[in-house]
């Protein structure tokens, strides 16, 4: 059965992965579907899959119930495994790759607790770097914050390498939504967003439109969708506002590419859309 | 919306087994759904794994509509040039003028697909026709914003434009042998006397009275009362209350034709004495000639109230349509959106026509038009953009996703100040980048509105496409295209390996010809010298091109792994009597060695 599908960049190409333990690429330009590549090297499960920006190639991520997580690379038309990283001690359910502003960057989210982050340094080499304990039992979900240069609503300086906060979102078994920050290289804990009853399942963050409020859906086994939002650029106030409670487990929520649109997948199996 | 008041519509996938959980994943314009591994207590079912794709509107695909999409896409850019200084009296005209494009945009696409005469295309045709029923509407209503008098005669001219059967039945009736005997010819009187085209009717007219001489004064008598039924005019120098007067005159003349039953011995004619004198009981029992409940109020109105003001229509309105409706309790969207429009409701119709209309497309070119005639009240909706930015935007991120109508979203995006930039650089980087026209294509707009971040992003992703399938040289305009040092490195590096491999270099015109993008990175600027070097070989100037050897050593840009090549390049040199160079060179290499 798939476990996560993901479409590209530009919609023209599919990615499927299942418990079957593969990675599927499909060609869907013009409403067809073309096998295109069959990827093995996981041992078990696979929960997710991720696509990199294409300026750095075709680039996709898997992450699986081995512990593994895999990235895949196509170089002259064919699929090949670009990297594997095994630090985890238990299954990997989450990868997430940053905005391309930071490079090839991947965040990974493991039932061991922690959170790895691996950056691309070039010539085939990852730098990682982990979060061990971040959620107790197990981390869930990761995604990243859109690229924002701190100030950036006042023109920056051209010609200067601006200076970029990185930063993401993640969800565990503690119930706990937990925000990350970058700082001097290494990641802090930067907030703990609490509200849900059960394990969180997804965490979404919002696409920027140019104002300064941040916004983070999350979504959980208590099938309740918060919608979290920050108003001031320093990202210190949350506010929890319930979207809605569904009656059974709520798995995954996505925003649209222009984030106006919510898309909540849930276990009474409505696809809801919300403004 | 948040405003949202009605049920949203839900999509059934077919074919999802019952119990599963749905997983999804965003496209560009689109959702996919797939079955997933997650069930429900007590869900049985195998499963199936298909993948199913969920998508908002066809419409976009539909060769017919694309001409709709292109066509208002020219007049909406037009639209947003007329400048803000004209007078409001000239702008008026050039609003309705331009009203009056959108809808013959809209006749035009609706007579092609009538042309065309698929059963599928059955329901785009009646959409077409009640969107520019609704538009009609609200350019006699609100763009032109008649005052009373000349009202009336905008919605005459409205219900006639939309009733075409009565000039089908009319051309019917006259081609056969004896019209007056048609069984149709009494229908087509009545029809063209409900619309006020007396002219016509009392041409009909005629022809029954040639049948019946017997009845001739009757006839004559009709023919009169007809034929002084004033109407209102708005070029000429009668005043609305002059007209008025007149008016109640010929109706009180009617009134007295009837009590003096003029006509009671011809049914036809008594019928059609009483619509004239506005009997409600006598109109409805036409609603089959009649059809439409706006039909019945202006046809009431222009027999009881033709100085009918704007702010009394929808008590009328809403009467009419009570009275005319009375089988059937609850009214169907178009109804709703009517009588919105007759209450000048503007923000009700737009609301109406966004949930009733799968494409935003109307409601979009609506609002704006009636928001550059300064109608819309700003109405915030909660990411503080207006109304109609709000629709723009839809309507054009829906664009987007079209392999081609994406180029028209660019303008609308343009013409959204608050957040079309935004919304823009969000899209723009969807685009798939098939060829290299289409990527110069993107990059053009991108430049145009220094969206620099873009530019960079799309030619980064050209850049190592070309890469990836050995184009040296285009990956190297496409990496110094996006000012990106590392990038040109690296491609250096690979000129100068291919070099080192073959012993030439490829894409000589382009290294040749770079200018001072030369400098984008050191190993950029010594792959050009280093080809320099080799051109002044060649043409024999070895002096100069041993000393421009000497200075790449010297300003301590050549790799170092091309120290060998160097030396060996120098070698022929010592034939050509520039020993001394060869020797500083080698002692500045030697003191390099050393560092």
């Amino acid at each position: 059965m798939v476990h996560d599908a993901q479409m590209d960049y530009y919609g023209t190409r599919l990615a499927t992965c299942s418990s079957d333990r593969t990675v599927k690429i499909f060609d869907v330009k013009n409403g067809g579907q073309i096998l295109v590549a069959d990827l093995r090297g996981h041992e078990g499960p696979v929960w997710q899959v991720a696509w990199a920006h294409p300026m750095f190639g075709n680039i996709l991520a898997s992450c699986s119930y081995d512990r593994k997580v895999i990235i895949w690379k196509e170089e002259n038309g064919a699929w090949d495994k670009m990297y594997e990283y095994c630090g985890h001690e238990s299954s990997v359910n989450s990868v997430c790759w940053g905005p391309y502003d930071f490079g090839l960057i991947l965040a990974c989210g493991s039932s061991d607790g922690a959170i790895s982050l691996l950056t691309f340094t070039g010539d085939q080499q990852w730098d990682v770097k982990k979060i061990s304990n971040a959620h107790t039992i197990g981390c869930n979900a990761v995604s990243w914050a859109p690229a924002v240069v701190p100030g950036s609503l006042i023109d920056q300086p051209s010609g200067q390498k601006p200076n970029y906060i990185k930063r993401f979102v993640s969800g565990g078994c503690d119930n706990l939504v937990k925000l990350w920050k970058e700082e001097d290289g290494q990641w802090k804990e930067d907030q703990k967003l609490e509200a849900h009853s059960d394990w969180v399942r997804d965490v979404g963050w919002a696409p920027s439109i140019g104002l300064p409020t941040s916004t983070i859906a999350s979504c959980s086994q208590d099938g309740r969708v918060f919608i979290w939002t920050c108003d001031d650029p320093a990202g210190n106030t949350w506010t929890a506002k319930l979207l809605h409670k569904f009656s059974d487990v709520v798995w995954h929520v996505s925003w649209s590419i222009t984030g106006n649109i919510l898309a909540v997948s849930g276990g009474d199996n409505k696809v809801a859309y919300t403004l | 919306m948040e405003e949202l008041d009605v049920e949203p519509a839900i999509t059934n996938i077919p074919a999802a087994s019952d119990g599963k959980h749905l997983g999804f994943a965003w496209g560009p314009g689109d959702i996919l759904a797939y079955e997933t591994l997650y069930m429900a207590p007590g869900a049985k079912g195998s499963g199936c794994s298909f993948i199913h794709e969920v998508r908002k509107d066809e419409d976009i695909y539909s060769p017919i509509l694309r001409k709709l999409f292109n066509e208002s896409h020219h007049i909406f850019v037009g639209l947003q040039t007329i400048r803000e200084d004209l007078p409001s009296k000239n702008k008026k005209t050039q609003f309705v003028s331009i009203s009056k494009n959108y809808r013959s945009v809209i006749r035009a696409c609706m007579e092609e697909l009538q042309q065309v005469a698929a059963s599928v295309l059955v329901l785009q045709v009646s959409i077409l026709l009640a969107i520019e029923l609704i538009w009609n509407l609200c350019e006699v209503l609100f763009i032109d914003a008649a005052p009373a008098g000349p009202l009336l005669l905008h919605l005459l001219d409205w219900v006639r434009l939309h009733k075409g059967d009565v000039d089908e039945k009319a051309r019917e009736v006259l081609q056969s042998e004896s019209p007056a005997e048609h069984h149709d010819y009494w229908d087509v009187v009545v029809s063209y006397v409900l619309q006020g085209r007396f002219e016509e009717a009392r041409q009909m007219l005629v022809k029954q009275a040639t049948l019946q001489p017997a009845a001739r004064n009757m006839y004559k008598l009709m023919d009169t009362l007809l034929s002084k039924m004033p109407f209102y005019n708005p070029g000429g120098t009668q005043t609305l209350t002059e007209f008025d007067v007149k008016w109640r005159h010929w109706h009180e003349e009617v009134d007295r034709c009837l009590q003096d039953n003029s006509f009671a011995s011809n049914q036809h004619l008594e019928i059609i004495c009483k619509i004239l004198v506005g009997d409600e009981d006598t109109l409805l029992e036409h609603k089959e000639l009649l059809s439409t409940w706006y039909h019945f109020l202006v046809t009431r109105l222009l027999f009881c109230h033709p100085t009918v003001k704007p702010t009394e229509l929808h008590y009328y309105a809403q009467s009419c349509m009570t009275m005319f409706l009375d089988l059937r309790s609850v009214p169907e969207p178009l109804d709703s959106i009517l009588l919105a429009a007759f209450e000048f409701d503007i923000h009700q119709v737009i609301k109406d026509c966004s949930i009733a209309l799968n494409n935003w497309w109307f409601v979009a070119h609506l609002t704006d038009l009636l928001d550059h005639c300064k109608l819309l009240q700003s109405h915030n909706l909660h990411f503080g953009s207006n109304l109609r930015e709000f629709l723009l935007l839809e309507y054009a991120s829906g664009l987007f996703t079209h392999h081609s109508l994406w180029q028209l979203a660019v303008d609308y995006f343009d013409n959204c100040p608050e957040f079309g930039h935004v919304y823009l650089e969000l899209q723009i980087e969807r685009v798939p980048l098939d060829t290299e026209r289409k990527a110069l294509k993107v990059l053009r707009i991108c430049e145009q509105r220094q969206m620099s971040e873009q530019v960079r992003s799309i030619c980064k992703i050209m850049a190592m496409r070309a890469l990836r399938n050995n184009r040296l040289g285009s990956a190297l305009s496409w990496s110094i295209r996006a000012k990106d040092a590392a990038f040109a490195t690296l491609i250096s590096e690979r000129f100068l390996q291919d070099y080192c491999a073959r012993g030439t270099f490829s894409d000589l015109d382009l290294i040749d010809n770079l200018g001072p993008a030369m400098l984008l990175s050191d190993r950029l600027t010594f792959l050009v010298k280093y080809r320099e070097f080799h051109k002044l070989y060649e043409e024999n100037r070895f002096s100069e091109a041993a000393k421009l050897l000497l200075s790449l050593i010297t300003a301590k840009i050549a790799p170092r792994s091309f120290w060998m090549t160097l030396l060996t390049d120098a070698l022929p040199l010592l034939e050509q009597k520039e020993c001394n160079v060869v020797v500083y060179l080698l002692l500045e290499l030697g003191d390099m060695e050393k560092i």
